[in-house]
């Protein structure tokens, strides 16, 4: 269980291999965040949008505002 | 009265509320999972005598593929049981699974391209194993497709499902092609028939990353099931009560 490498520059360089090895590991860090990401951001609008749905509503339904709409 | 867990698995209220309990503590285990076979594969892990540490990139590569394949299972089961039983909820589940799959085989082929320029000397050969995942990746933009080409969503849940269906005669195809094809991709390093072939001390890291893998497609799945369960359900009184406590008491 030692670290594999002589130093950090080694293990960055991974003797001319890290190019590779570590464009991979970028490129599939990206994408797994892109997962974890994108199903928040559309949870966060569809919440946003329920929310306003629920005031309009609310609006409508005063009798303060019976005369007329926003705006 | 035994078929009860049955059909309350099928709601989707109680998918999403049963979810919120778990999903933290499932997020922090695949974290930490990951981050463990990430350093013991890339920093621990002895190089290959013969590709030096180009080989480290087997530690995504491996796990995404496995993902890959067993998010179609995942995608073509839940069409399946939306077929026959008519659950609403597995559609989701099927429409979810849909561009997870098609990221982790897109992480698949990019990582495996990245991989054989310095193994192979090439990027891209139209080899059997490489060829059958790029169908695999096209068979999941096609169910993402479907699902947007229908307004009415139980109609897109079956035409979805159908085609996860009928492409589930790919996925023999790619598990078996590095045998009946010999060509540039190495035969399986892992079988459920015989020993790894490759040593522990590799072979250990590996093993946790696909198990990291896994648990990321879990809580990945989860949050787009989630979100797609309040699309759907955006009207009902249980997600108006999540966003606003008082308008349920008050109706």
């Amino acid at each position: 269980m030692d670290f594999y490498f002589e130093n950090f520059q080694d293990f960055l360089v991974m003797d001319g291999h890290g190019i590779y090895v570590w464009s991979a590991l970028i490129i599939t860090l990206l994408v797994m965040a892109w997962l974890i990401v994108s199903p928040l951001i559309s949870r966060r609008a569809l919440l946003k949008d329920v929310a306003r749905d629920i005031q309009r509503e609310l609006v409508r339904q005063s009798p303060d505002n019976n005369s007329g709409g926003a705006g | 009265m035994s078929w009860q867990w049955f059909h309350r698995l099928g709601s989707p209220r109680w998918f999403y509320q049963t979810s919120s309990r778990w999903l933290p503590v499932l997020s922090l285990i695949a974290a930490a999972v990951l981050l463990w076979g990430l350093v013991w594969g890339l920093a621990i892990a002895p190089q290959d005598a013969k590709q030096g540490n180009s080989f480290r990139i087997i530690y995504i590569h491996v796990p995404s593929s496995f993902l890959a394949l067993a998010g179609y299972y995942m995608m073509a089961i839940a069409g399946a049981v939306g077929l026959i039983w008519k659950i609403k909820l597995s559609y989701m589940v099927m429409k979810s699974a849909a561009p997870i799959g098609a990221a982790l085989t897109f992480v698949a082929l990019f990582t495996g391209a990245i991989w054989g320029k310095p193994t192979w000397g090439t990027y891209w050969v139209w080899d059997a194993r490489i060829t059958s995942m790029l169908i695999l990746l096209f068979l999941y933009l096609g169910v993402m497709a479907l699902q947007h080409a229908f307004h009415n969503a139980d109609t897109a849940g079956k035409a979805g499902a159908t085609l996860a269906l009928v492409g589930t005669v790919n996925i023999p195809i790619i598990y078996k092609s590095v045998d009946w094809w010999y060509t540039l991709h190495q035969p399986a390093t892992i079988k459920f028939t015989s020993a790894p072939s490759m040593h522990m001390d590799m072979f250990l890291p590996l093993l946790v990353m696909i198990v990291g893998f896994y648990l990321f497609y879990a809580v990945a799945l989860i949050l787009f099931t989630r979100s797609e369960i309040l699309r759907r359900e955006r009207k009902t009184s249980w997600v108006r009560q999540l966003v606003q406590p008082e308008t349920g008491q008050k109706a």
